[in-house]
């Protein structure tokens, strides 16, 4: 059986794995427009669109 | 996608509204709290010799009252306005959600009944509160989480805006931080004691006590700055990648800190080297998150000079950098040497509490009340600006105070003479410190009276006709 040091050991290595994935997920693989959709979000709901900038890639 | 249509989906704003008042008023009592408990420490005679007026019995009611009143109906009211506008879809279970309020709420006055009385368990700090009052903060936390995750589950959008995700961090955590912490076996309706015991329970206690600070006085209300920070500058968040970023490597992080508050003491001494070196790592998702609510302002800095509302959020920013540098270092063993039980903790948690908190708080609300009342502004916007000065001067004057009084408390309780005898005697330190009483006094008057400007103003914009307050022009 493995005891508990070891088990923290691998959820360690676990955290530390993903984490480096999330990066090379967020960097390398999702493109840069869904990010400024997202980031537009808290003006998606105004009822007068007066959004000043990045526009563009909104309205697809 | 669906997030071109243009809006105008009927909102909660009830629930809003009722936290969002309450928060100015307790910000009101917490605060004026503050002030009457630092002039009991320089006039000591003010607690006129009654058992319930005394410091001791009412310095838990200031933390609580700061904390778990006005800080956190700042985050009811702007988590279930955030949630409601980036999800663009109206509360889950809104009577669930009008419970969390009159709930929180008997929470807050049970504790003003309770803890003048000396009653509760003083050992906790930050969860004084007794056993039955700690039972009736759990149920109502997880009406909040049902609330939340409920209005998330039933959104509109296909993404869950990053505002929400530090939100949602904040409230899953501080059920399981709240729960753990409050074991207790009752002995009677008022009297308790914790299942833990010696180290362990200190050890539960401090990663509690951290862990509030990180999630309830950190994430949550880096969930406010991800949301009015963009709102009020105009434009949206610098970078969303770092955002994302940042909400991983603070939650991962935060949780392993808590030993940094029991350097020196019989915890084991692996565990308070593990809290210290977590807690300088956690420096750089801290930093990475003021940047990048800061350089959401690049190319528009003239809005500083004419937005005081931007200004709250903005310096508050600042506070939060230097206060999550200062604790860092704080944390450092041979730095807590000097600095632990001094006055310079006490500045450090008001350089986050008056500067971060506060003023991130105090500037979402001045958002949010036009907003949720049907007002194109707040009523004057002049005492907004007042208000800033007041509050920006009186923190400044409080942590200065506490620096000086705490370093040199640290030198003079360290040092030592040729034959090993102290220097100083307790209460040689004790007269030294005391000018510096008077300015954090002085200082906390300053924060209270812009507290009460506020409160005026705030009244002022929810009594005026609705509409009757124009948007003011954006300046080119």
């Amino acid at each position: 059986m493995m005891d508990i040091a070891t088990l923290h050991s691998i959820f360690t290595v676990l955290v530390f794995v993903g984490f480096i994935g999330l990066v090379v997920w967020l960097f390398v693989l999702k493109r840069k427009p869904d990010f400024e959709e997202q980031a537009n979000l808290p003006f998606a709901d105004d009822q007068k669109p007066k959004q000043q900038q990045k526009q563009e890639s909104d309205h697809e | 996608m669906s997030q071109t249509k243009s809006l105008n989906v009927d909102y909660n704003y009830t629930v809003v509204r009722l936290f969002a008042v309450t928060t100015v008023m307790w910000g009101i009592v917490g605060m004026g709290l503050g002030v009457l408990l630092a002039a009991q420490l320089y006039w000591p005679a003010l607690n006129f010799d009654t058992a319930w007026f005394t410091y001791s019995r009412l310095r838990p009611l200031h933390t609580n009252a700061v904390i778990f009143a006005f800080g956190t109906s700042a985050l009811f009211a702007t988590s279930y306005y955030v949630v409601q506008r980036t999800c663009q879809v109206r509360l889950f279970a809104e009577k669930l959600a009008m419970f969390t309020f009159i709930g929180w709420q008997a929470v807050i006055i049970a504790a003003i009944i309770t803890l003048p009385q000396g009653i509760g368990n003083s050992s906790k700090e930050y969860a004084e509160l007794e056993w039955p009052i700690d039972i009736l903060i759990a149920v109502v936390w997880i009406s909040y989480a049902v609330v939340f995750f409920g209005t998330l589950v039933k959104r509109n959008t296909s993404h869950i805006y990053v505002a929400n995700w530090f939100y949602g961090g904040f409230i899953i955590t501080v059920a399981a931080l709240h729960i753990v912490n409050s074991m207790a076996v009752p002995v009677s309706f008022t009297k308790s004691y914790s299942v833990y015991a010696g180290a362990v329970d200190a050890m539960v206690q401090w990663w509690y006590g951290h862990n509030a600070v990180g999630f309830l006085l950190t994430a949550g209300f880096l969930g406010m700055m991800y949301y009015f920070v963009p709102k009020q500058a105009g434009r949206p968040v610098y970078s969303y990648r770092l955002s994302v970023v940042h909400f991983w490597a603070l939650i991962a992080l935060y949780i392993w800190a808590g030993s940094h508050h029991l350097h020196y003491t019989a915890l084991p001494d692996w565990t308070q080297s593990v809290g210290m070196v977590m807690s300088v790592i956690l420096f750089v998702p801290s930093w990475g998150g003021m940047i990048n609510g800061i350089m959401t302002l690049s190319g528009a800095w003239h809005k500083l000079k004419t937005d005081p509302i931007l200004r709250f959020l903005i310096v508050s920013l600042s506070f939060y950098g230097m206060s999550t540098f200062e604790g860092p270092m704080m944390a450092i063993k041979s730095v807590n040497a000097l600095s632990h039980y001094t006055d310079w903790t006490v500045g450090h948690v008001h350089s986050g509490a008056l500067g971060w908190v506060a003023m991130v708080s105090i500037g979402a609300i001045y958002h949010l009340i036009p907003n949720i009342y049907n007002q194109g502004r707040m009523y004057s916007i002049k005492l907004i600006n007042t208000h800033f000065w007041l509050h920006t001067i009186g923190v400044v004057l409080y942590i200065v105070a506490m620096w000086i009084s705490g370093i040199m408390q640290g030198m003079m309780w360290r040092a030592v003479n040729t034959d090993g005898t102290l220097t100083y005697s307790f209460v040689q330190s004790l007269e030294a410190s005391y000018p510096f009483y008077l300015m954090r006094f002085i200082g906390g008057c300053f924060v209270v009276t812009g507290m009460l400007v506020m409160a005026y103003n705030v009244v002022k914009t929810i009594r005026a006709k609705d509409g009757a307050l124009e948007p003011v022009a954006e300046a080119a």
